[in-house]
């Protein structure tokens, strides 16, 4: 009987215990960042009617709880709301903590805002919208929205990008977080990114962007794909576009799925062909192009922590006008005389030597971890693999084996801290080690244009950013890299004393061969970079930004090593070993006006640049194929300066009007000569009309405008025709005539259903199918440039 | 076949994935990935170091003009020197017998008969003289060229009156047209193999 009661007693007991709701919850609600307090946070226990806000301290208190685990979810106004589980068992106190500043943190973009890289250099980003339009072109086309950002083509299929006159090893450009390795020291090498990858491209004039690299002397491009939204959605996108200027089409499909966990996935995959160009008046035979690309990434993306893995892969077949095959000076002579390329074939989708072979392996994989008022840490390994194949008019069994076969693979590692628990004092450093190989195919039975080297890259920056005022920003950079290349590089004899390299190096040659030398320079070169700005917002409307840049960039391997032919330009180019690097001195200033209807941004800038190599004819050699000019990599001093200009009006609600315009001037400082190469002044004028009730229906009329360049080096020369004893003039230098170029296009949007849309987007390129020649086209001496274009693009989200 | 092809690509992926697996874990110690053993020079293989125009008299075979280019480092951009051996007697008729080597090699390869010859519809030889009273023709026996023309390997020149001047001949690739109706020939598009002008010809 006592036994039973005692066990009544136990099970009443612990029963009682267990409805026994008289725990207490309290907790504080912090800011993760910087660990400061949330007042007025909205704490409720899920499935219940308890509710409480945070007082001052942020704390709050829930009474009256059972022993079990609630689900509690906590919502601040501009925060992310979060819901925590949390285990109550007697009195408990929680700490929990919400970010508050996720826009400032860089961890979510906010439509109507503007998210830059910097915060005093002249930034200007290109939106998923305007990228859209460039599916069926290349990266450099579609930077050239961007005022001061023009290209130097080869053709028309191989657009480097160039900011305020500068180009290739000049500009860096980073891809998904990655730095794009594709021997990008070839003016003839265009980047190997797929433009359909890019969600949104931030191009920065100068080298202000500290944390990517210290050697950008022209500028920074940060391509980036969209951004993952941890909501559970799968979503795509599907362009399919064709041109009728070389019967084109392209095809790209991207698809996400994403978790509200934080975990995404997306794949994207695209296709694009085009056969033989055509200029107003012929085709430019043999400019097809075969472009694949693949790209994959997923991961885990939360404010605290996250990592992704990210693969491309990207494959361009690019042919190479036929015309611009030469072989002597008197090859090239007749080419300028005859205003048509020599070579028009009928049209086709082949391409045949000359020609390019580009493949691009990225591979990527990061990680980063936020620690509660500290700031965020971030690791990243990365490998790219690149071979470049380039294949010449040849004969024989040698016709299928390129005459350049190069295979470039770059590992590299980095680590970032970000400390931004103070908002109004951000700072940020990190540390970069990179290695890189590189190998030049023997059995191409051509000597090596481009030698075996190991480069080992060791970088190390600090950057910070003081919020002073609401309206005052400061903020500042210093980077030091190191850089050790170790190549092995085989000299003809000749050339070796004809360079007077046996009386400086004669202790680097390792080998001795019949004609030849190997000889294994190696260099050293340490590198201080810096970056200073300010951002002063006057009023409402005026906004001004000052930035200082100093760059310091090796001179890259064919400034360095080249020793021979170079094909289309019929000339001879050499490079020296012993060249120092380039030093940059960069003062930029903007002014930016802002009012509900008109919108003024001027950017002036001023660059001067010690050490700057750029190639000049300096010599002659008699051939076998008569005379060639040599050209010598040469070390200068050089200034360039010039001011971007962009405007837009509305004039009214639905009618726009815009100008971007762009002058820029480069010297040799030591001989006074205009640098070559440099953007004519260029002006774009635009009108374009939107309708929103339409079905966002726009149509806009725009007119290119590029002057003539009027300063160029005159280096055209004189060679002796041997038969005749006659002198012919090679006109190599004047620029061609200026042109204005009228363009149309036309976009509207259809809703199929709820989540589907249909964007119909009309153009035509150069409506009245003009005849024009580039200045910044190196095949402008044999060909006109592209006559009309009708192009159909249908985009499909859902 | 299309199979073995297949197999041969899917190697060469898993030797890729594994060369760069092998990377990755290399990476860390920096280590390079690359052989350590020294590049093998590369012999220029189209490269033609020597031309050589043996001109022969056709009834005296004494009689004979040789003109030669030499360019050690090739004839395409290494400096060349032109040698002119011997003069044309007026009236004679000489026989063209053209040599092609790159010397380079060991043995010299016969740049003619190895690769221009049996790619003939590509090449086309142009001649041109200025200043001499030198004629020629294109034998029944040359070989055909592009487009119905006649190459220009085997040719017969006839020398007229005591006359001093330039003879130049050209090897053009891939010409886009050719026209062999006044025998030197000319050509347009395409590139110049070679462009050599022989400079003090004499006919006495």
């Amino acid at each position: 009987m006592k036994n039973i009661f005692l066990i009544l007693f136990i099970l009443i007991t612990s029963f009682g215990s267990s409805q026994q709701c008289n725990s207490v919850l309290t907790g504080k609600i912090s800011d993760f960042h910087d660990n400061t307090t949330l007042e007025n946070a909205t704490i409720q226990i899920i499935g219940t009617n308890k509710i409480t806000i945070s007082d001052e301290q942020g704390n709050f208190e829930f009474k009256n709880l059972c022993k079990q685990t609630y689900k509690i979810e906590v919502s601040h106004i501009a925060c992310k709301t979060k819901v925590v589980n949390i285990e109550v068992d007697g009195n408990t106190y929680k700490l929990i903590s919400l970010e508050h500043h996720l826009e400032e943190l860089s961890e979510v973009t906010v439509k109507a805002k503007e998210q830059t890289t910097t915060k005093t250099a002249q930034e200007t980003l290109i939106k998923t919208d305007v990228l859209e339009r460039y599916s069926s072109l290349s990266i450099g086309d579609a930077l050239k929205e961007v005022p001061g950002v023009s290209s130097i083509n080869t053709g028309n299929t191989i657009v480097k990008p160039m900011i305020n006159g500068l180009h290739s090893s000049r500009i860096l450009i980073m891809n998904n977080g990655v730095r794009q390795q594709d021997q990008e020291w070839g003016i003839e090498h265009a980047p190997n990114i797929d433009i359909n990858n890019a969600g949104q491209i931030s191009v920065i004039k100068g080298s202000g962007a500290l944390a990517y690299g210290g050697d950008a002397v022209g500028g920074v491009v940060i391509i980036n794909p969209s951004r993952t939204i941890n909501i559970d959605t799968l979503y795509g996108r599907t362009i399919l576009g064709g041109q009728t200027n070389g019967r084109g089409y392209n095809i790209t499909t991207t698809l996400n799925k994403n978790y509200s966990s934080g975990w995404f996935t997306q794949v994207q995959a695209s296709y694009k062909r085009n056969g033989d160009f055509k200029a107003p008046d012929y085709y430019l035979t043999n400019t097809g192009l075969d472009s694949k690309g693949f790209a994959g990434r997923f991961g885990k993306r939360n404010f605290e922590s996250g990592f992704e893995v990210y693969y491309s892969y990207l494959d361009n077949e690019i042919g190479i006008l036929g015309a611009s095959h030469i072989g002597s000076v008197f090859d090239i002579e007749r080419a300028i005389n005859s205003g048509q390329p020599l070579l028009i074939r009928d049209f086709s989708y082949d391409i045949n030597a000359p020609k390019q072979e580009i493949t691009h392996h990225l591979a990527k994989a990061n990680y980063y971890k936020r620690f509660q008022g500290f700031g965020k840490i971030s690791v990243q390994y990365d490998y790219q693999y690149n071979q470049r194949l380039e294949f010449d008019v040849r004969i024989g069994d040698r016709r299928n084996i390129p005459a350049i076969d190069l295979t470039l693979q770059t590992h590299s590692f980095l680590a970032d801290v970000n400390l931004d628990s103070n908002l109004d004092r951000k700072v940020k450093f990190g540390i970069l080690g990179r290695y890189q190989n590189n190998f030049a195919n023997p059995d191409t039975g051509v000597r090596r244009l481009i030698p075996d080297y190991d480069k080992y890259d060791f970088g190390a920056y600090i950057t910070t950013e003081w919020k002073l005022k609401d309206n005052l920003i400061l903020d500042g950079g210093l980077r030091y890299d190191y850089v050790h290349i170790d190549a092995k590089k085989f000299y003809l004899k000749s050339r070796w004393e004809e360079r007077n390299y046996d009386q400086d190096f004669a202790d680097i040659i390792i080998e001795e061969f019949p004609t030849q030398y190997l000889t294994n320079p190696i260099f050293n070169f340490h590198n201080i970079s810096a970056s200073a700005g300010v951002r002063i917002d006057l009023n409402d409307e005026n906004r001004l930004l000052f930035n200082y840049s100093l760059a310091s960039r090796p001179p890259n391997p064919s400034e360095l090593f080249s020793d021979g032919l170079h094909h289309s330009a019929a000339r001879i180019e050499l490079g020296d070993i012993r060249f120092d690097k380039e030093v940059s001195n960069r003062l930029s200033l903007s002014h930016s006006y802002n009012t509900d209807r008109l919108r003024v941004l001027s950017e002036v800038f001023y660059n001067r640049i010690n050490n700057f190599i750029y190639l000049r004819p300096f010599d002659f050699i008699l051939t076998g194929r008569g005379p060639f000019p040599i050209w010598e990599y040469q070390q200068t001093d050089a200034e360039l300066y010039g001011i971007d200009l962009t405007v837009i009006y509305d004039i009214s609600d639905k009618i726009q009007f815009s100008n971007k315009s762009s002058l820029t001037k480069g010297y040799d400082v030591e001989t006074d000569m205009a640098l070559i190469d440099m953007p004519p002044f260029s002006t774009i004028n635009q009108i374009r009309y939107t309708n929103s009730n339409w079905n966002n229906f726009s149509a806009s009329l725009k007119s290119e405008w590029v002057f003539e360049q009027n300063e160029f080096p005159d280096f055209n020369f004189e060679v002796e025709d041997q038969l005749t004893e006659e002198m012919v003039l090679i006109d190599i230098s004047t620029p061609p005539a200026a042109f204005n170029l009228i363009h149309f296009y036309s976009e509207a949007t259809f809703d199929l259903s709820d989540k589907t849309k249909l964007n119909i987007g009309l153009g035509i390129n150069n409506i009245f199918d003009q005849s024009y020649r580039n200045y910044l086209n190196r095949l402008r001496f044999f060909a006109d440039d592209l006559g009309r274009n009708f192009t159909l693009q249908l985009q499909l989200n859902y | 076949m299309k199979i073995n092809y297949l197999n041969l690509n899917a190697m060469k992926t898993t030797k890729f994935l594994f060369k760069t697996m092998l990377c990755l874990a290399l990476v860390s110690s920096f280590t390079s990935c690359s052989d350590d053993d020294d590049p093998a020079p590369v012999n220029e293989e189209e490269l033609i170091t020597n031309l050589t125009l043996t001109f022969t008299n056709t009834t005296n075979p004494g009689d004979v003009v040789l003109m030669s280019s030499v360019a050690p480092d090739g004839l395409e951009d290494g400096l060349s020197t032109e040698t002119i051996i011997g003069s044309f007697t007026p009236g004679a008729s000489y026989a063209l017998t053209i040599g092609l080597l790159n010397e380079s090699e060991s043995p010299a390869e016969d740049v003619l008969n190895g690769d221009i010859i049996p790619e003939a519809d590509e090449h086309f030889f142009v001649y041109a003289v200025n200043g001499l009273n030198l004629t020629m023709t294109r034998d029944a026996s040359d070989i055909d060229g592009p487009d119905g023309s006649k190459l220009g390997v085997n040719t017969t020149w006839i020398a007229g009156a005591s006359s001093f001047g330039n003879l130049q001949i050209r090897l053009i690739h891939e010409p886009s047209t050719v026209d062999d109706s006044d025998e030197f020939g000319s050509a347009t598009g395409g590139s110049e193999d070679f462009n050599i002008t022989f400079s003090g010809v004499v006919i006495n």
